[in-house]
């Protein structure tokens, strides 16, 4: 029962700590004293806890810190529970998040209490690509013969790995909408994950797929059953993309970024960022970062706090007036 | 005699003396991980990821493998034990294997659990390593319909899980199929049954419901009648030896049983839980002695340990053959390939036969391994029926506790397990049975988000469902399974009234 009151004591005393340190030694530099909670909003296995474990893994093999990064799975909500979670600990220094575009649409969604603006941006770490993938016997070549069809005959299905009004559901409608056709009229049929969508094009289920081309790469290439129309991304990918045109390419001015980032507790001290940030970018540059990432299919992207925060908001901007398309906007 | 070069190959690989270690150290600790409720495989294996980081992608994948399919292994020792579930895919097992515990056939239940597994998991080795690249065709060919039809007519078991009162049972699984669709709906995102809790949009976690209709509300229910407990004979593990008729009476449902697990296995998001409700369901219905399963009928144990194995198993043709995971485990083996460097796929035979060989091959070898390890442990591990009756529950309760809170750190979840505890008990005191909840827990949301897949596929269009080959047959045998029952009471029952 002694527990209780250290417990409180401690989330007490650790900003007062951090305080101290602001005003007494602002000529040196902030550092971590404890282990840092690095917080994936979700079960093991998905996207934000890839990110957080290879993270605290460059970090730990690299001995970029002298503190560990402690990887800590927070499931529930879509990131909902977790960012409760951690809006409550005001200003804490050890404590961070993995981030990427639900972030921005979970709360536009109307599912989360906190969206971006109540938490520190630390660092956009990189991005992934969306891509449209058809069967490899399928009729359509390339975007254009897709939109066309679909154009034609609105009902036929696109598929993506996630609920409507998230992610896949607003990379393809932003795409329709640049197609010129409404975003509205996409017959998107949401998957349990990407692979379950992607089984179902192969099955001939469905007419095509919007997917992360990380996801995708594994399966395209000599003896695939899928073939890839086009990625979101401004210039084109390398590795086993190389092949695979861009929307704006084949005349869709349209981008789409899968980026992932890290944010920490509201009210981060300045110094602690900037702590992050620099560490951040010297993982970035590390050998161990570079093999890891070109396994997963990632390409970095960073940017410092200052440069996220105004990216975030851009994003919200870009997201809300598509949701208003779809009329999915919550908020 | 390709298939044979090939397994000798693999042979080879999975033979190396460090392949060995990781074998046995891969089903140990898999072991381990199911015995003990809310430490699942998928936690498991996300953590061991920065461990075979650094290793050569077969080793990994073995070890990873070989926790796998020793947690479906040992998830059976404590559904036998406590009634408590150590993996979502070992609830059927309990149907049986916790009243044979507790006719004091415990360690017959156990060894019967140890050698279905081992037969599901080698039998199904065989089809994977014969025919696992035509069955990806197989798995490709279940879109949204084929699911629909396929969890009808895995519903229909409500039926025969429902002993006494159909009427029980079927209040029971809607019940059930209401738990399943607490959360955000995938089709719309719209909240259903939340409350407005963040705590309930990822829905309810299938093991919180299942320790908590299960073990907790057998933990209050023994409270309830006192602590006395003179009805079960302590002392009495009982022999593992089966009698040559228990065997003769087991292989049947055994082989049935691994061969649908395996395909069950095979189609990406049935997998090892549904594998095995089918596999008891199927042998409740064709045994002559249906009406004593879930009474203790060692037909009952057999069955769904040698489906949930065999599925297991199955499980990685999608994972193997496609690059696709049909599982929440395997999604995290297939993040862990990725990571070290194998592209998991059609070409995957030709790239890397080194790892699907090596794997396949082990699993032959992390099946003995099982058996001879889980044998010898039983007379140990069922000393916990020893404990007087006040500390065994106490263990229970705790670890249940633990165990959900394991897997979500959520306090909630402790709550709601206590719910769910109180639930189950008055099921009990009320006569409804159990296992239809459950069985509508796990297929009701994959059937009502594959019902509104297919039709927002087809424009709305109903005879998507009896167009399709695959989903009209399935509906077929769904339909006569639940008519030909009816039909031969209803005849009886004439019979009775006309003498």
């Amino acid at each position: 029962m002694t527990m209780l009151p250290l417990k409180r004591f401690a989330v007490l005393a650790l900003p007062m700590a951090a305080l101290a340190m602001t005003t007494s030694a602002s000529a040196q530099e902030w550092t971590p004293s404890r282990s840092i909670e690095f917080v994936a909003p979700a079960n093991p296995g998905g996207g934000w806890d890839t990110l957080v474990r290879t993270m605290s893994r460059v970090i730990q093999q690299e001995e970029l810190a002298d503190e560990s990064f402690a990887a800590i799975n927070v499931p529930g909500g879509g990131g909902a529970v977790a960012w409760a979670q951690v809006a409550r600990d005001n200003g804490n220094p050890h404590k961070l998040f993995a981030t990427s575009p639900p972030m921005i649409l979970v709360p536009l969604a109307g599912a989360s209490r906190y969206d971006h603006t109540d938490f520190t941006p630390i660092a956009r770490i990189n991005t992934d690509y969306s891509i449209i993938l058809v069967a490899a016997d399928s009729e359509y070549q390339n975007l254009d013969d897709l939109f066309t069809a679909l154009k034609e005959n609105p009902s036929l299905s696109v598929g993506g790995g996630s609920a409507p009004g998230s992610m896949d559901h607003i990379s393809v409608a932003g795409l329709a909408s640049a197609a010129g056709m409404e975003a509205s009229s996409v017959n998107y049929i949401p998957f349990s994950g990407g692979g379950d969508a992607m089984t179902n094009l192969m099955g001939g289920h469905i007419e095509a797929v919007i997917g992360g081309a990380g996801e995708a790469v594994g399966q395209l290439g000599e003896g695939s059953q899928l073939r890839a129309l086009g990625v979101s991304s401004e210039e084109r990918l390398g590795g086993g993309l190389a092949d695979v045109p861009t929307y704006q390419e084949q005349g869709y001015d349209y981008t789409f970024d899968i980026w992932r980032g890290v944010m920490g507790a509201p009210e981060m001290p300045e110094e602690a960022v900037e702590y992050y940030e620099a560490l951040f970018a010297e993982m970035l540059e590390t050998d161990a970062w570079r093999e890891a990432s070109d396994q997963l299919g990632w390409i970095d992207a960073y940017q410092d706090s200052d440069a996220f925060a105004t990216f975030l908001d851009e994003q919200q901007e870009q997201f809300s007036s598509v949701l208003t398309d779809l009329g999915l906007m919550r908020q | 005699m390709d298939a044979f070069n090939n397994l000798m190959y693999g042979f080879g690989i999975a033979l190396e003396p460090i392949n060995i270690a990781y074998v046995f150290a891969g089903v140990f600790a898999g072991t381990i991980i199911g015995m003990l409720p809310g430490l699942g495989p998928i936690s498991a294996l996300a953590l061991m990821i920065p461990i075979t980081f650094a290793m050569e992608p077969s080793s990994g994948l073995i070890l990873m493998a070989g926790v796998y399919y020793g947690a479906i292994f040992g998830g059976s020792t404590s559904s036998i034990l406590l009634n408590a579930p150590g993996v979502a895919g070992t609830v059927a097992t309990s149907f049986d294997g916790y009243p044979m515990a507790k006719q004091g056939l415990a360690g017959k239940a156990l060894a019967i659990a140890a050698y279905s597994s081992f037969v599901g998991g080698t039998i199904s080795v065989v089809f994977l390593m014969l025919i696992a690249p035509l069955l990806s065709k197989v798995a490709v060919s279940f879109g949204p319909a084929e699911y629909f039809a396929l969890m009808v007519l895995g519903l229909t078991a409500v039926v025969s899980l429902s002993d006494k009162s159909l009427v029980k049972g079927l209040i029971a699984a809607v019940i059930g199929v209401m738990i399943s669709i607490i959360g955000i709906d995938m089709q719309t995102g719209t909240e259903r049954f939340t409350f407005g809790s963040i705590h309930l949009l990822d829905g309810v976690d299938f093991l919180v419901v299942a320790l908590g209709i299960f073990a907790l509300a057998e933990v209050f229910y023994m409270l309830l009648r006192g602590g006395g407990g003179k009805e079960a004979p302590r002392n009495a593990i009982g022999s593992l030896k089966l009698t040559r008729s228990e065997v003769k009476q087991i292989a049947g449902p055994v082989s049935r049983s691994s061969v649908l697990g395996f395909f069950t296995g095979v189609l990406p998001g049935a997998g090892a839980t549904i594998g095995s409700f089918l596999g008891y369901s199927m042998e409740k219905r064709i045994a002559k002695d249906g009406d004593t399963f879930g009474k203790g009928n060692i037909k009952g144990v057999a069955a769904p340990e040698a489906a949930n194995n065999a599925a297991c198993t199955g499980s990685f043709v999608p994972l193997l053959t496609l690059g696709v995971p049909g599982s929440g485990t395997t999604a995290v083996l297939l993040g862990a390939l990725l990571v070290m460097g194998v592209n998991p796929g059609p070409m995957m035979l030709e790239q890397r036969p080194d790892v699907f060989w090596g794997v396949v091959a082990s699993m032959y070898i992390g099946n003995i391994f099982l058996l001879v390890l889980n044998l010898p442990l039983i007379p140990l591990i069922a000393k916990i029926l020893d404990l007087p009756k006040p500390l065994l529950l106490s263990l229970i309760l705790i670890f249940c506790m633990i165990g959900v809170y394991g897997m979500s750190f959520s306090v909630f979840d402790l709550l709601l397990l206590l719910g769910f505890g109180l639930v189950g008990l008055g099921m009990r005191l009320f006569g409804f049975p159990a296992a239809p909840l459950i069985l509508a827990l796990i297929l009701g949301n994959i059937m009502e988000e594959s019902m509104r897949r297919a039709l927002q596929i087809s424009g709305g269009d109903w005879t998507t469902f009896i167009d399709k080959p695959i989903s009209l047959s399935l509906l077929v045998i769904a339909v006569l399974s639940l008519g030909l029952p009816l039909l031969k009471k209803r005849r009886t029952k004439r019979l009775n009234t006309a003498e």
